[in-house]
C-alpha cells in the first residue's frame, strides 16, 4: 500500500494545475477533489475512473481482479466506439469467492492471465486492482510482473482500488499506471512532423470521427488517442508524437504533462465540443506542430479548413436558431468542459441560466465568466434536490447532463438532453454542434413535456399539483460525478 | 432422397436439400416459362416507382390485399360474448369455417359457431328449412341459453327474411316460442366486420328491448345509475375488456359491458372444455335498456347501434379506439362526468407513471416516421398516440374507413405540428399501402399479420398491433385502452425501434462498433 500512497500523493501534486499550486501543502495532502461525504450520494470509485479512463482501448484484455460487484455492474457500459477489436467490451473478471477472500486470489489472477492469453492472445492484459483484494493483500504489481515474465507480454497492473477516493482520482491513477508500464515501450513504425497524441478522449459514440476526417484532410496524424478507439501499440508509442492536445483537463492532466516532461511533448488544453473551440483547438495544433517543426503552411491550411467548415456548420444552425432563441439552459456536466458547451449553446442562441464546475479548474471558470459575464451562475456542487427545485420552477426550460442526473429533470417535468458518456449522439467537432443543437430542439419541441407539465385534466387545481411534497431524490439519486 | 426416418426434416430445410433445389430449378426451366431475370427486376422495380404508385391509386375495381374482413366475421364476435350463446349463421357452412379459424389463429381458442348450412337447392328454393332445421339442431346438440342469427351473403342474395323464417321456426317448434333467437342482416357485400359487429349489437339490444320481435311487451326504461359499454371489434377484447373493468371497478362505477367476449376467448387448461364461457347476461343485456348512459369505445363500429340507443333516451358517447395519454383522460373524463364518480388515486398514479415512461422513452420516438393501417377507430387512437409522442403518422390508412373517416382523420393530422405532411388514405388496401412506403418510405409499419409481407418487400419494420394477429402469440391478453395499456403499446413500439438499432449494428467487425448494451 505504500507505494499507491505515495503514488496518489504524487497525484495529488500537480504541478500543470494551477489551483493545485495555489494551496498550501497540507491541502494538496487531502487531494483535489472533495471529501466524501458518509451518508451522501456520491459518484463512481476510483476502480471505476480507472476503468472507464483505458477500457477505450480496444484491443487489449481488460481484467477485472475482484468479486464480480466490480465488473459485473460495469461491463461494456460505456459508448466508447472502436473501429477494430471488440475484445476490450467482453467482460473479465476473477469473480474471486470466500475461498479467496481467506487465503487469497493471487493464484487465481496469475490463472486468468495465462486463461486469457492462452484463449485470446490480446497485445497485452490490464489488471485492474479493486478494494478487496487490495484489502486482503493481493499483490496485484506482483503478480503482473510474474506473468508478463512468463508470457512474454505485457501485463499493466492498475492499481486504483475504489476505496481510495473518486472517480477522478481513478482517471489519473489509470493515467500513472500506462505512465509507467505502457507509453514509451515501443516504437512507431516511422514518425512524420505531423503526429500528434489526443489525450482524454474517449471517442464516446464514435465523436473522435467527426473530428478525424478533418485531421486527415490537414495531414496531421493522431498518432495515439488516450484512450478512444486507441490500440495498444499506438499507446506504447505515443511518446513520439510532436504536440498534444488534451480534451477532458481534469481526468488525464497528468499523462500530459508528464508527457512533456518526459519526452518533451508540449500539450494545450483543447475541446471539439462547439463552433469556435473547434477552430480554435484545430489552429493550436497547427501552432505546436509548426513550433515543433512543421512547415508553416500548416497553418493556411488550416484556416481554409476552418473557414469552410464553420459557415457549414453555421449554416446548419441557422434553421434552429429561431425556436432556440431565448431558451435558458442548465448544464450539468461532468467530464466534457463546461465552458466548451456553454459557447456551443450560445451559438445556438440559448441562455445558459446555470453550469456546474465541480470538475472545472480555475481556468476553466475564468472562461466561464468570460462567456457568460461576471455574475454566472456557478454550480459547484449541486445536490439532487436543488437542481430539482432549480428545474420546478422553471427557472430553466432544460437540463443538460448526464444520465444519472436525468430523472431529476423528468421527474421536475423538465426536458433533459444527456451530453455525458451514456448518449447515443456524437456532439463533437462541426457537425456534433449541429447535432446538439437537432436534439435539443427535439428535446425541448416533445410533446411529453406539455402533457407532463399539465395536471390530470381532472384535477381541479392545477396548482396544486405543483406544490406537493418533493419526492425523496437525495438518497438513490446519485448526483453525477462524471 | 434427403429424408429419412432418423432425421426427419421440416419444410423449413427440406426443401433447401440439392434434390429439391434442383427440382425446383428443372420445374422453372421447363415448364414454367419465366420472364428473364432482367425483365422480372424492371419490372419489381418499376413498382416502387411514383409513375407505378400514380396508376396503382387510379385503381378502380381491383382491390388487393385488403385491411379488412366481412360483416358475418363481426356478427360472430359480438354474438359469443353474451353468455351461453351460440352465433348461427344463416347461409353456407363454408363461410363459418373461415370465421372460426381466423378467431381461433388470433385468440388461440375454439370459437363455436354454427352455420345453417345452405347447398345448391337451399339458394334455389330459400332456405327456411335450413333455419328451422338447423335452429332445432342447435338448440337440441349445444344447449345454448341464446342463438344469434346473422346471414352470409348467400341468404343475402336470395333475400331470405329472418325475421319471418325464426318466427315460422318457432311455430313449428323448432325451439320454444319465448327462446331468445336475436337476429341481423349482415351481408358481406356491404361494409366490413366492423359492420357486421354493428348490426348484431343492434339487433340484440333491439330484440331485448323492443319486445323480442313482437313476442313480449317491450322494455318500460327506468332510467339507473349504470351506464352500458361497446368495446366494438376489438383484437384485443381479452385484454381489454378486463382492463376496463379493473378501471371502472376502482371508480366504483356500475356497469354493463355489453358483448363481454374477454372470457370465452380465455378459457383455462384445466381439464374442462367450455363451449361457452363468461359473456353478458341476457337479464344484464336487457337490463342495459334502464342504463343513465351507453359509451362506445369504436364509434365507426357502432354507428347503428348507438343511434337505436338514443332513441331510448340513453347519453351516448362514443370514442374512437382512445389510446395514450389524452386519449384515456378523455375517456376516464367522460365516464366520471356522467356518473358522477372522481377519478380513483390509483388512476391518477398509473397516469403519471404513463406519462413518466414516454419522457424516458421520448428521445428514441420523437420524429420518426410511421405508417399505420387498420380498423378507421384503432387507426385514430394509433395516430394520436403517435402525435403525443412526437412522433409522424406519415401514411394512415384504413380499407373500411370512408370519407367521413378519412376527413376526421386528417383533421387530427392537420391539428398537429407533428402531423404535417402526414395524410389519412380511407378505402385504400395494402397494395396502396405498398407504393406509399416505395416512394414515401417510413421508418416503422404498424399493422396487423398481413403487414409482414410489406416489411419484407419494403424494407419497412413491422409492430403488429391489430387484427388479425397470426404469426406471434398472446398479444391478444395485454390490454393497449387505459394508461396500462398505452404502456403495452408504447414498449411494443420500443422494442421494434431497439431491435432494428440493434439490427443495424449487429454485423461482426462491421457495423458492431454500435451494438451498445446501454440504448
Amino acid at each position: 500500500m505504500t507505494s499507491l500512497a505515495n503514488k496518489i500523493q504524487d497525484v495529488f501534486n500537480e504541478p500543470g494545475c494551477d489551483k493545485n499550486q495555489g494551496k498550501s501543502d497540507k491541502e494538496r495532502k487531502k487531494g483535489c477533489t472533495k471529501q466524501l461525504q458518509p451518508g451522501a450520494a456520491a459518484g463512481g470509485c476510483a476502480f471505476d475512473g480507472a476503468k472507464i479512463a483505458l477500457q477505450p482501448i480496444t484491443d487489449v484484455a481488460h481484467l477485472v481482479h475482484g468479486p464480480i460487484a466490480c465488473e459485473g455492474n460495469s461491463w461494456d457500459n460505456r459508448g466508447a466506439k472502436s473501429s477494430g477489436s471488440q475484445l476490450y467490451r467482453t467482460g473479465f473478471t476473477t469473480d474471486i469467492n470466500e475461498t479467496d477472500v481467506i487465503f487469497g486470489g493471487e493464484k487465481r489472477l496469475f490463472k486468468a492471465i495465462k486463461e486469457i492469453i492462452d484463449k485470446y492472445d490480446p497485445p497485452a492484459v490490464f489488471v485492474y486492482q479493486t478494494c478487496v483484494p487490495a484489502m486482503i493483500g493481493d499483490d496485484i504489481g506482483a503478480v503482473c510482473k510474474a506473468a508478463a515474465a512468463k508470457f512474454n507480454k505485457p501485463v499493466i497492473p492498475v492499481i486504483s482500488p475504489g476505496f481510495v477516493g473518486p472517480k477522478n482520482l481513478g482517471n489519473k491513477l489509470a493515467g500513472e499506471a500506462i505512465l509507467d508500464h505502457v507509453i514509451g515501450t515501443m516504437e512507431p513504425e516511422y514518425t512524420t512532423p505531423y503526429d500528434v497524441n489526443i489525450i482524454g478522449e474517449y471517442n464516446l459514440s464514435g465523436e473522435l470521427w467527426q473530428v478525424k476526417p478533418l485531421f486527415d484532410e490537414l495531414g496531421i496524424r493522431i498518432l495515439s488517442c488516450i484512450s478512444g478507439d486507441a490500440k495498444y501499440k499506438e499507446v506504447a508509442w505515443s511518446h513520439r508524437a510532436k504536440a498534444s492536445m488534451m480534451v477532458c483537463s481534469k481526468a488525464m492532466i497528468n499523462v500530459a504533462r508528464k508527457m512533456e516532461e518526459r519526452y518533451d511533448i508540449p500539450f494545450f488544453e483543447g475541446s471539439f465540443y462547439g463552433i469556435e473551440d473547434t477552430s480554435d483547438s484545430l489552429r493550436e495544433i497547427a501552432r505546436l506542430l509548426i513550433e515543433k517543426g512543421a512547415p508553416a503552411e500548416l497553418m493556411e491550411r488550416t484556416e481554409a479548413v476552418i473557414a469552410r467548415e464553420e459557415a457549414l456548420a453555421w449554416k446548419s444552425i441557422e434553421p434552429y436558431r429561431a425556436r432556440l432563441a431565448g431558451k435558458r439552459v442548465l448544464l450539468i456536466t461532468g467530464g466534457v468542459k463546461s465552458w466548451s458547451v456553454v459557447a456551443a449553446l450560445q451559438e445556438a442562441g440559448c441562455e445558459i441560466v446555470g453550469t456546474s464546475v465541480k470538475k472545472s479548474t480555475k481556468e476553466d471558470k475564468e472562461k466561464i465568466k468570460e462567456l457568460m459575464g461576471q455574475d454566472a451562475h456557478m454550480i459547484d456542487d449541486m445536490t439532487p434536490r436543488e437542481m430539482y427545485k432549480m428545474l420546478k420552477d422553471a427557472r430553466a426550460d432544460i437540463m443538460l447532463s448526464g444520465g444519472r442526473s436525468q430523472f431529476i429533470s423528468l421527474k421536475a417535468k423538465m426536458p433533459w438532453l444527456d451530453i455525458n458518456q451514456e448518449r447515443h449522439h456524437a456532439y463533437m467537432g462541426y457537425v456534433g454542434m449541429a447535432e446538439l443543437v437537432k436534439e435539443i430542439d427535439k428535446a425541448l419541441y416533445n410533446p411529453v413535456w406539455e402533457q407532463a407539465r399539465r395536471a390530470a385534466p381532472w384535477e381541479t387545481k392545477p396548482s396544486e399539483m405543483f406544490s406537493e411534497p418533493e419526492p425523496e431524490l437525495a438518497a438513490p439519486t446519485a448526483l453525477a460525478a462524471e | 432422397m434427403p429424408q429419412n426416418p432418423d432425421n426427419v426434416l421440416d419444410h423449413f430445410n427440406l426443401f433447401r436439400q440439392p434434390e429439391y433445389k434442383e427440382m425446383f430449378e428443372n420445374k422453372k426451366k421447363n415448364f414454367e416459362n419465366p420472364v428473364a431475370d432482367e425483365e422480372l427486376e424492371r419490372v419489381r422495380e418499376w413498382t416502387k416507382t411514383e409513375e407505378y404508385r400514380e396508376q396503382n391509386f387510379a385503381r378502380e375495381a381491383l382491390t388487393v390485399n385488403p385491411a379488412k374482413a366481412c360483416q358475418p366475421l363481426g356478427a360472430v364476435f359480438a354474438a359469443v360474448g353474451f353468455q351461453e350463446t351460440i352465433p348461427f349463421v344463416h347461409g353456407s357452412q363454408g363461410c363459418v369455417a373461415y370465421y372460426r379459424s381466423h378467431f381461433s389463429r388470433h385468440f388461440k381458442e375454439p370459437t363455436s359457431c354454427v352455420s345453417s348450412s345452405m347447398t345448391e337447392d337451399a339458394a334455389v328454393f330459400g332456405g327456411l328449412n335450413n333455419m328451422i332445421d338447423g335452429l332445432a339442431n342447435t338448440y337440441n346438440m349445444y344447449k345454448p341459453k341464446m342463438i344469434s342469427v346473422s346471414t352470409t351473403c348467400m341468404a343475402e342474395v336470395i333475400g331470405d327474411d329472418l325475421n319471418a323464417f325464426i318466427k315460422t321456426a318457432k311455430e313449428k317448434g323448432s325451439v320454444p316460442q319465448e327462446y331468445d333467437v336475436p337476429f341481423a342482416h349482415t351481408p358481406a357485400f356491404v361494409g366490413s366486420h366492423i359492420t357486421g359487429y354493428d348490426n348484431v349489437m343492434k339487433g340484440v339490444v333491439e330484440h331485448f328491448w323492443d319486445g323480442k320481435a313482437g313476442t313480449a311487451p317491450k322494455l318500460e326504461r327506468v332510467p339507473n345509475e349504470k351506464i352500458n359499454f361497446f368495446g366494438g371489434f376489438d383484437g384485443y377484447t381479452v385484454g381489454n375488456l378486463r382492463e376496463i373493468k379493473r378501471i371502472f371497478n376502482s371508480m366504483n362505477v356500475e356497469y354493463t359491458i355489453m358483448g363481454d367476449n374477454s372470457d370465452v376467448w380465455d378459457t383455462p387448461t384445466d381439464g374442462e372444455f367450455r363451449m361457452y364461457d363468461g359473456g353478458t347476461t341476457l337479464e344484464d343485456a336487457a337490463d342495459a335498456v334502464h342504463a343513465k348512459a351507453t359509451i362506445s369505445m369504436q364509434e365507426y363500429c357502432t354507428e347503428k347501434t348507438l343511434k337505436f340507443i338514443e332513441t331510448k333516451g340513453h347519453e351516448v358517447v362514443a370514442f374512437n379506439h382512445p389510446l395514450g395519454v389524452k386519449g384515456t383522460d378523455e375517456f376516464l373524463m367522460a365516464i366520471s362526468r356522467i356518473t358522477g364518480k372522481p377519478i380513483s388515486a390509483e388512476l391518477t398514479r398509473e397516469r403519471g407513471r404513463l406519462v413518466d415512461a414516454i419522457a424516458d422513452s421520448s428521445a428514441h420516438i420523437h420524429g420518426k416516421k410511421f405508417a399505420i393501417y387498420g380498423d378507421p377507430d384503432l387507426c385514430i387512437g394509433l395516430a394520436s398516440f403517435l402525435l403525443e409522442l412526437g412522433a409522424e403518422p406519415t401514411h394512415v390508412l384504413s380499407s373500411n374507413g370512408g370519407k367521413a373517416w378519412e376527413a376526421k382523420m386528417q383533421g387530427i393530422l392537420d391539428a398537429s405540428p407533428f402531423g404535417k405532411g402526414c395524410h389519412a388514405y380511407g378505402g385504400r388496401d395494402l397494395w396502396h399501402m405498398r407504393s406509399l412506403l416505395f416512394t414515401e418510405p417510413v421508418d416503422f409499419l404498424i399493422g396487423n399479420t398481413y403487414g409482414k409481407y410489406l416489411d419484407r418487400d419494403t424494407g419497412t419494420p413491422l409492430i403488429r398491433i391489430g387484427f388479425p394477429i397470426f404469426d406471434r402469440h398472446h398479444y391478444h391478453r395485454y390490454p393497449v385502452w387505459g394508461y396500462q395499456g398505452a404502456m403495452n403499446v408504447l414498449v411494443w413500439i420500443l422494442d421494434k425501434i431497439f431491435d432494428e438499432i440493434d439490427r443495424n449494428t449487429n454485423v461482426v467487425a462491421k457495423s458492431d462498433y454500435s451494438f451498445d448494451i446501454i440504448r
